[in-house]
């Protein structure tokens, strides 16, 4: 919403001498209000703790993040570029290999990924869309939008960016008006859309939403989208698999399913294929899916390329598989399983982020300089032990933006999760995106398990407000 | 509809029902604190926990007949069946699964089905007891039976007559069944006859202006009785919720209502015919106890019947022929 320098952007001029002149009780009054409708509509994640599973709201806060078209323009076009590449490199692991051979990434890198699925190894995927669901996390610094990682497997939030816009929309409906702000809730029909084309079997697919049941952290999520594209929301124990097809329990018997958008980690779908012992899978799924009688959105073994490790090698895959130079930068990686990478971090433990390649939600990680000296020297320990489990990233100057917290208005670190879908032919980028904040002063760590919340991003028109 | 989320609706509609029932036998209840000797306050707990089919967890009391702890007594028990979340058929907690199920089926359920039903557990999650109580010991009850009867009607006006809506509906009509016969089983046994008035159960069922236009405001045991198992224009009568459920099955089954008919289908017709019997054959005491025993057990199959035929059927039963 500011420049570097303090001063109102032109395009968040109107909104935030909105926010200047309102009163800290008609500030209160809307934060309270957005909050409410959180609480009524049971907008809420599930924190499991060691004794017992609470339900929270995920905390929203009531000032809009603003960016301008022309920014978002920008973001657009480097996600698709990126997940074309993605989708790319993904066919090429699970079949020619020509990547790996021609020694773009590193072999180890690949196949010693745990998400690396070797079931998948010569498995047809239908029309090549290895990921119909990308969410990015993108951050601003001094250099400007850079992708902070990529979640390509079962990436979450965009519920809780359709309800922040929705209670947004209700709060400040005139100043909403106003900004003729780009929209977002198309998103469930688009997402129903572009699965729905990948089963060209059929004219009017059954689409089912697999979660692994009301205690996933993200179990509003699926419902939401489940009821959103008018899909059902099936756990594994609802699906069966019969000569090749896969059916599920209605009470009129039997109806088969055509696309699966699954919720549940790779090792969960099947417990013929993968981990023998889940409960939250379908037997004899992965072999339907072979057997090119169900879509699986997104396909199994996609974990392997939003590897924190293989993170670092995206330019790379850009350039190689495009011929193009990437539109977004990455933030700099250095590779501890490399010796110089390790050296590096072990050195400048003070000034980095440390991460687990295949952490997420804010855990296994350190941040260098809020951490205390005992972590560092455990987390040193824990580097040299197994030093091809981690990253590390210097700590970035995260954009700010304006948030309301204790009662007045203050700067909070943000980053943004767009939202990408790409069917049988095309890729729609939501034009928009979860915005999340670390609400905590100080704090660089924006996951709700830890303290973080979100707010509404809007898409607005340079030009139209500034003139 | 997918098996699961329908069983859910059943459950949902049950739970509902549950605490529906549980608050509007309180509120009568509790409504009488002022008036009426403690003895037969104290006989009207017990039945009223022997129609909830729960064990009181005092016996109301026993520490005396005293008109001190009469008061402490009730509060301990309303408490109980209102607030206890040990009490897993306490009102809080029956309203806590109905929202654990709608949670479950928030892809088919209207949004403004789902915050009625939420914000109304949250009311009564935050509500002070004893702050309640306070203002008159049949408010909370009574605000439990407005609240529910809101959800209610929002459920009527805003969920398609779909299956969702169906099985939402066969499982208040089951429970209803089940609860009403075990009410009636409580009320008319030979011991609770001399203490509790028919017109209090009659007010209790809905059905105390209609069985006065119908008969008299003198009101005949036995008669009253007979009205609220026969009855099909009472809500709370067997009859009504009897033909409500073939209603529903018959909306349910593929072939509509019409032969061959499903197991539960089939049920709920001899639950139907057994009230007919009923009727025209002569009544007294033992005759009805022992109708009502076999009605619940009528009820009790059913149940098993719907989850058999619908929800936890066979593999080689479902496949598409």
């Amino acid at each position: 919403m500011f420049h570097g320098d303090g001063t109102l952007r032109p395009a968040a001029q109107q909104l935030g001498t909105a926010f200047n002149n309102a009163t800290s009780e008609l500030l209160m009054q809307l934060h309270d209000g957005v909050r409410r409708q959180f609480l009524h509509e049971g907008i809420t994640f599930t924190v499991i703790g060691k004794k017992e599973v609470t339900e929270q709201i995920i905390p929203i806060d009531c000032v809009p993040r603003v960016l301008t078209d022309s920014e978002w323009d920008h973001i657009d076009q480097g996600l698709r570029q990126r997940l074309h590449a993605l989708n790319l490199f993904l066919k090429d692991i699970y079949h020619e290999g020509w990547s790996l051979r021609d020694g773009i990434v590193p072999h180890e890198l690949v196949l010693g990924c745990p998400q690396y699925r070797m079931e998948m190894l010569d498995t047809k995927v239908p029309h090549d869309t290895y990921v119909s669901v990308c969410g990015t996390d993108i951050v601003r610094t001094h250099d400007g939008f850079s992708v902070l990682e990529d979640n390509l497997r079962v990436p979450s939030g965009v519920s809780y960016m359709l309800a922040c816009r929705a209670a947004i929309k209700q709060a400040m409906p005139r100043l909403y008006r106003a900004h003729n702000v780009r929209e977002v809730l198309p998103y469930p029909g688009q997402l129903y859309s572009q699965l729905a084309s990948l089963a060209t079997w059929t004219q009017r697919p059954r689409i089912a939403v697999l979660t692994p049941g009301r205690y996933s952290s993200a179990y509003y999520e699926h419902a939401f989208l489940a009821g959103e594209m008018g899909a059902e929301l099936v756990e594994g124990r609802d699906m069966v698999v019969h000569n090749g097809l896969v059916y599920m329990r209605t009470v009129s018997g039997l109806k088969r399913v055509d696309v699966i958008y699954r919720r549940v980690n790779d090792e969960f779908l099947d417990p013929v294929t993968f981990r023998s012992d889940s409960l939250l899978g379908v037997p004899g799924l992965f072999h339907a899916y072979r057997m090119g009688n169900v879509i699986i959105a997104n396909a199994p073994g996609t974990g392997v390329a939003d590897d924190k490790a293989l993170y670092a090698y995206v330019p790379k895959l850009i350039r190689y598989f495009l011929s193009e130079e990437p539109i977004l930068s990455n933030v700099e990686t250095y590779l501890c399983r490399t010796t110089e990478g390790l050296t590096y971090t072990l050195e400048n433990l003070d000034r980095l982020v440390v991460k687990e390649v295949g952490g997420s939600g804010g855990y296994g990680m350190l941040v260098g300089p809020h951490a205390s000296a005992k972590e560092k020297r455990d987390f040193s320990k824990r580097l040299r032990s197994d030093p091809a489990n981690f990253i590390s990233q210097p700590t970035l100057a995260l954009s700010r933006a304006p948030c309301f917290v204790g009662g007045k208005i203050v700067p909070r670190h943000v980053d943004v999760r767009p939202f990408v879908l790409r069917g049988r032919k095309e890729t729609w980028v939501a034009p928009g995106g979860l915005c999340r904040v670390a609400l905590r002063q100080g704090s660089l760590v924006v996951n709700s398990s830890q303290g973080g919340g979100c707010k509404d991003l809007w898409i607005i028109n340079e030009n139209e407000r500034s003139a | 509809m997918l098996a699961r989320a329908a069983g859910d609706f059943y459950w949902m509609g049950r739970y509902f029902e549950r605490a529906e029932h549980s608050a509007r036998l309180l509120d009568h209840h509790l409504a009488r604190l002022v008036d009426r000797p403690v003895d037969v306050l104290a006989h009207g707990w017990r039945i009223l926990y022997a129609a909830l089919g729960q064990p009181p967890p005092i016996s109301p009391t026993e520490t005396g007949n005293a008109e001190a702890f009469l008061v402490p007594d009730a509060f301990a028990l309303a408490a109980h069946l209102i607030e206890d979340t040990e009490n897993r058929d306490s009102i809080i907690q029956s309203w806590a699964k109905a929202r654990e199920n709608a949670k479950q089926l928030r892809p088919w359920l209207p949004v403004r089905v789902w915050t009625c039903l939420n914000d109304g557990f949250l009311w009564l999650r935050n509500c002070n007891f004893t702050e309640y109580w306070g203002q008159g010991p049949n408010r909370l009850p009574a605000g439990v039976v407005d609240r529910l009867r809101h959800l209610s009607g929002v459920i009527e006006t805003r969920m398609s007559r779909d299956h969702a809506w169906r099985f939402f509906e066969l499982g208040r009509f089951v429970e209803r069944l089940q609860l009403q016969t075990a009410l009636l089983q409580a009320w008319s046994c030979p011991s609770s006859k001399k203490s509790q008035t028919w017109a209090g159960l009659l007010h209790v069922c809905a059905a105390y202006e209609a069985y006065c236009r119908t008969y008299s405001m003198m009101i005949q045991s036995e008669q009253a009785l007979a009205f609220l198992i026969a009855n099909p224009e009472i809500p709370y009568s067997l009859s009504f919720s009897t033909r409500s459920v073939q209603f529903l099955l018959a909306g349910i089954d593929p072939a509509g209502g019409r032969h061959p008919r499903r197991a539960p289908h089939r049920h709920a017709l001899r639950l139907a015919a057994a009230i007919e019997t009923n009727l025209q054959a002569s009544v007294d005491d033992a005759d009805t106890q022992d109708f009502l025993e076999d009605f619940a057990e009528g009820c009790r199959t059913l149940h098993n019947l719907i989850i058999e035929e619908y929800i936890h059927y066979s593999l080689e039963q479902g496949l598409p022929s």
